[in-house]
């Protein structure tokens, strides 16, 4: 599929209407290759001014593993062709599987000069979001043909499952949902 | 000795104008030079005033702690940084050194024993013996009713003291004694001032000296120190700077105990400086008058000599601080204003206020727990004391008919219904002075005499006052640690409008609405709390917590904003700012900033509490489970926490361990009707349908406001196919709650079921029109799709007219008619695939 980004992308939205729970920190990161001080620390810092660069043979792969299986309902990239030119991912494939060896590709994005946030909806085939223990990010390819990646922030987007959501309906109103809990 | 008693005066001095870098200097070089106990104790005390216990600790620890203070200055510094056993072992020694007895501390402690008491009560509560920890608590509440942080103890450890029996003047021997500064100087007279009660016999002959004629307004210092020191079984002579004999030093002691301070100490302090003229000088020079301290500025202060009583009302305006004010007060104001005149030119002559000052610290340092309440009662104290005294000063002015150039800072006093026992007092006041007045221009001995019964009179009259009102909150406060939340709203809200008003009060009757979770109420009650008093951090993270639930996010980061620039280094603007997060929903911030209260103090048991709740958030469930504990480990009856625990069980599915921790959290607070729905839920669960059925409608009797019981009593009728009677619950519940989208959305299921097909659309589609995003929008559309499937199989063509007819009828949205219709299609495409 073709994705660009936009600059009024907003990453946050799920999580703010309390849809949505950035689940990168229950995951471990791997990058493929990096040059050293641009590694996984500077793409997970929620800074836009840092990045990974990698420093390998394409494809350049990100794999993030859960210590449990996680329902992931979108991925997002920050992408800016303007500033990283030749850096830039042109197409990401995102595989996901248990481990290493059983990782399926479930989507295969373009970005065309991509300017700000790219989210790319993680579904699987009965267009629910998909379930898995590990997912990898791999750039398949650059703009311009460029050799290594530049990615400035990656973030894990899983839906907020109550799992007694039958038991403990979410109210709308602030009449009921006074009531729901105690704190 | 001659060195030390200006010196010591000195740093007194420094520490009570809060200059505690001379202080320490001082203190160092005094304890340099003379190695003593006292000099010990006095440079502990600089360092922990200034904020150092560590450094306190470690020179109190090296050189050993012979006296009493010392050991309990030093037990102080190891609970603050959080050394358990030793200041344990300070106290009451350990199994190594022979544990003290109760009795034994009493005796040795002395006057200090109550806050040692309250100390060890810390202590015990801290090392889980509840036990020991009541029995301290309520030994230093009977030895110092005064102690309200003792009461709030008992009553936090689930303790049921009895206010009216705790808040006794007569049960004890208890007179404040303000002599800490001066037991450096001799301990003699400490002793002295042990043996307690006041003897009538003994106060008449220094009455006598204190009843002689006032010097001019014009006498200096100098004159009036010189007059002090005549011989108290003489009459006045002045310029006699004789030294006072150590026994009428006790009787001054004994007559008033407030007034005694300032009167002792300076005496002590410039008796003992007496054979040394020049020593003396030195020590006038250093203590010139001085100037208005906050303590001279509170009361009404008129230092011109012939006003009476202003400084000893101000001394006792320092012990304000302590809840004695308005007893000792109004007995200091009542007493003669001889007495007070002479007193207070005693007492502009600077030990006094060194002592008194320095003797309030003391006392507000151990008052550190409680500190709105006793600032509470004591600008009661101070409210009444002002309006006494402005009635004495004011009689008095007549009878002395002296021009006074008075400046008077008085706050009005504000024109407050008055107990009638202080209305008394005031007349009684003015005839004491009256009496006084003409008893004294002809005989001072029998003037004495009516002086100091009138005197005890008053002074017992005050005490009581105070002590009713501590009656009164006490049994206010009780309810509400027990959770009786009505009683307690109906026992503070029958306090006088001049306590209701204030920020403690207003606190916790905010606190009994937010447990009875009537948060419109709890919100008003908070807010005008923020007006009253916008300075007051106790009770906002609950605050915070009502404007949660009540999702008011603007007044929650405003109030999150103005706290954090207030204080950063008390818990609650933390709590508050994690509340702001986390309505907001950003839960990962929330807990950082949840974790900060925490850091910042380890012992606010509801941090905990709501960084569990967060974690649960997060579904970092492990984490939010050890958070929970360690509320619980810091306060066993926080049942907040308790029902976290439930909580994050029941997510977990273990619902047999969620039932058994929200009946624990029950036990704590039995009246709470959300703790009643969560059991109901949790037992319907457990499928045991009827019980559940049962605890709901407790529920519902204890909190009819609550919808919540309603909804969960209407969808267990309905899992148990009782659809009239669920659907009747829901009718009542639509009247209750119009706007909630899953009360539509739970009848149209129930209709459904019932077959009532064109009802079921109709509330589907107005539970979707009141929530068309919401997250519970899945459900509806999988019911809606399950429905059209079920009808699928038994009719064909005849849906799309039955079901686009009720549609066009009940939604008012059109989007929504299409929406419907959308999805119907698109069912019945996937249908046909």
């Amino acid at each position: 599929m073709k994705v660009t980004g936009t600059p009024d992308v907003d990453p946050y939205k799920g999580e703010r209407e309390g849809k949505l729970r950035e689940v990168g920190n229950q995951a471990v990161w791997s990058l493929s290759s990096c040059k050293p001080g641009f590694g996984v620390d500077q793409l997970r810092d929620g800074s836009l001014d840092t990045y990974w660069q990698s420093d390998g043979p394409q494809p350049h792969l990100v794999n993030i593993q859960f210590r449990r299986k996680m329902t992931i309902q979108d991925i997002g990239i920050y992408a800016d062709f303007k500033t990283d030119e030749s850096y830039t991912p042109n197409r990401i494939s995102i595989r996901v599987g248990n481990h290493f060896n059983d990782l399926t590709e479930v989507e295969q994005v373009d970005l065309n000069e991509p300017n700000g946030w790219v989210m790319i909806p993680v579904l699987d085939i009965h267009q629910r979001p998909v379930r898995s223990f590990m997912i990898q990010i791999a750039v398949l390819s650059n703009h311009q043909n460029g050799r290594d990646t530049h990615m400035r922030q990656i973030k894990i987007h899983s839906p907020v499952q109550d799992i007694s959501a039958a038991k403990h309906p979410s109210f709308t109103s602030v009449d009921m949902s006074q009531y729901a809990t105690l704190r | 000795m001659v060195i030390q008693e200006p010196v010591q005066a000195a740093i007194w001095h420094c520490l009570n104008h809060y200059d505690y870098n001379d202080a320490i200097f001082l203190a160092e070089r005094l304890f340099a030079e003379v190695g003593s106990d006292e000099a010990l104790y006095l440079l502990g005390t600089c360092y922990y005033r200034s904020g150092k216990p560590k450094q306190a600790y470690t020179i109190l620890k090296n050189k050993g702690v012979p006296s009493p203070q010392c050991r309990y200055l030093l037990a102080r510094c190891c609970l603050d940084i959080n050394k358990l056993s030793e200041a344990e072992s300070a106290l009451v020694g350990n199994i190594l050194h022979k544990p003290r007895s109760q009795d034994d501390m009493v005796n040795e402690f002395g006057d200090v024993a109550c806050f040692a008491f309250s100390l060890l009560g810390k202590i015990f509560s801290k090392t889980e013996r509840t036990a020991r920890a009541t029995e301290s608590y309520r030994r230093s509440l009977k030895l110092n009713p005064y102690l309200w942080s003792s009461y709030e103890s008992l009553c936090h450890l689930g303790e049921k003291p009895d206010p009216v029996k705790m808040f006794q003047v007569n049960s004890h021997n208890y007179i404040p004694p303000e002599n800490v500064a001066s037991s450096q100087n001799t301990p003699t007279f400490l002793q002295v001032s042990n043996t307690g009660s006041t003897t009538n016999t003994a106060v008449t002959p220094v009455m006598s000296d204190y009843c002689t004629p006032v010097p001019d307004n014009s006498s200096t210092l100098s004159e009036i120190q010189q007059h002090l020191f005549s011989s108290p079984y003489v009459s006045s002579q002045p310029g006699n700077t004789t030294e006072i004999i150590t026994p009428s030093q006790e009787n001054i002691m004994d007559m008033t105990p407030i007034s005694n301070p300032a009167i002792t100490v300076s005496i002590m302090n410039l008796s003992s400086s007496a054979p040394a003229q020049s020593a003396k000088k030195q020590f006038r020079a250093l203590h010139s008058l001085s100037p208005l301290t906050p303590n001279f500025g509170v009361l009404p202060l008129d230092l011109s000599p012939a006003v009476c009583g202003q400084l000893s009302p101000l001394s006792h305006t320092s012990s304000s601080n302590l809840l004695k004010v308005p007893g000792q007060e109004i007995k200091t104001l009542s007493k003669k204003p001889m007495t007070r005149r002479s007193q207070q030119q005693v007492t502009t002559s600077h030990p006094k206020p060194a002592v008194f000052s320095q003797s309030g610290n003391t006392n507000s340092n151990t008052m550190k727990d409680v500190q709105s309440p006793v600032q509470q009662i004591g600008n009661n104290g101070l409210r009444r004391s002002t309006r006494l005294f402005s009635a004495s000063s004011s009689s008095v002015k007549e009878n002395n008919k002296s021009p006074t150039q008075k400046k008077f800072a008085v706050p009005k006093a504000p024109a407050k219904k008055t107990k009638s026992k202080l209305s008394r007092t005031q007349q009684e006041l003015n005839e004491i002075n009256k009496a006084e007045m003409g008893s004294v221009e002809t005989k001072p001995p029998p003037g004495v005499t009516t002086c100091q019964i009138q005197v005890e009179l008053l002074q017992k009259q005050s005490a009581e006052g105070l002590m009713t009102l501590l009656q009164d909150i006490g049994r206010g406060y009780l309810a509400l640690a027990q959770y009786d939340c009505k009683k307690a709203i109906q026992l503070l809200s029958s306090l006088p409008p001049h306590h209701l008003n204030t920020g403690w009060v207003k606190c916790q009757i905010g606190r009994a609405y937010y447990e009875m979770a009537d948060y419109q109420k709890a919100e008003k009650v908070f807010m005008e709390l923020r007006q009253l008093e916008p300075h007051r951090l106790d009770g906002m993270e609950l605050y915070s917590t009502v404007l949660w639930h009540l999702q008011r996010e603007v007044q929650l980061s405003a109030l999150a904003q103005e706290l954090t620039e207030l204080d950063r280094d008390a818990p609650e603007p933390w709590c508050v700012t994690g509340n702001c997060f986390s309505s907001q929903k950003e839960h990962d911030v929330a807990i950082k900033f949840f974790q900060r209260a925490v850091q910042v103090d380890a012992n606010c048991a509801y941090a905990y509490t709501l960084l569990g709740h967060e974690y649960a958030a997060t579904e970092e469930l492990d984490k939010a489970l050890a958070c929970f504990r360690n509320a619980i480990r810091v306060d066993p009856r926080q049942y907040n926490a308790w029902y976290g625990l439930g909580m994050v069980y029941y997510k977990q599915e273990k619902l047999m361990l969620a039932e058994v921790h929200f009946r624990k959290a029950l036990t704590i607070n039995p009246q709470s009707s959300v703790l009643l729905c969560h059991i109901g839920v949790v037992q319907h669960a457990l499928k045991k349908s009827d019980s559940a059925l049962q605890t709901l409608n407790k529920a519902i009797a204890a909190d009819p406001k609550n919808p919540l019981c309603k909804f969960h009593r209407a969808s267990i009728l309905f899992a148990n196919e009782k659809h009239t009677e669920a659907l009747q619950e829901l009718e009542e519940l639509k009247e209750i709650v119009p706007s909630e989208s899953l009360v539509y959305f739970l009848t149209g299921k129930v209709h459904k079921k019932l077959g009532n097909t064109h009802l079921a659309l109709m509330n589907f589609s107005w539970a979707m029109d009141l929530d068309p995003k919401g997250a519970n929008n899945h459900i509806k559309e999988a019911i809606d799709k399950r429905y059209v499937t079920d009808d699928e199989e038994t009719g064909t063509g005849d849906e799309p007219s039955v079901l686009e007819d009720p549609i066009e009828g009940s939604s008012n949205d059109s989007s929504l008619m299409e929406a419907d219709d959308v999805q119907l299609q698109a069912m019945e495409t996937d249908e046909e695939l």
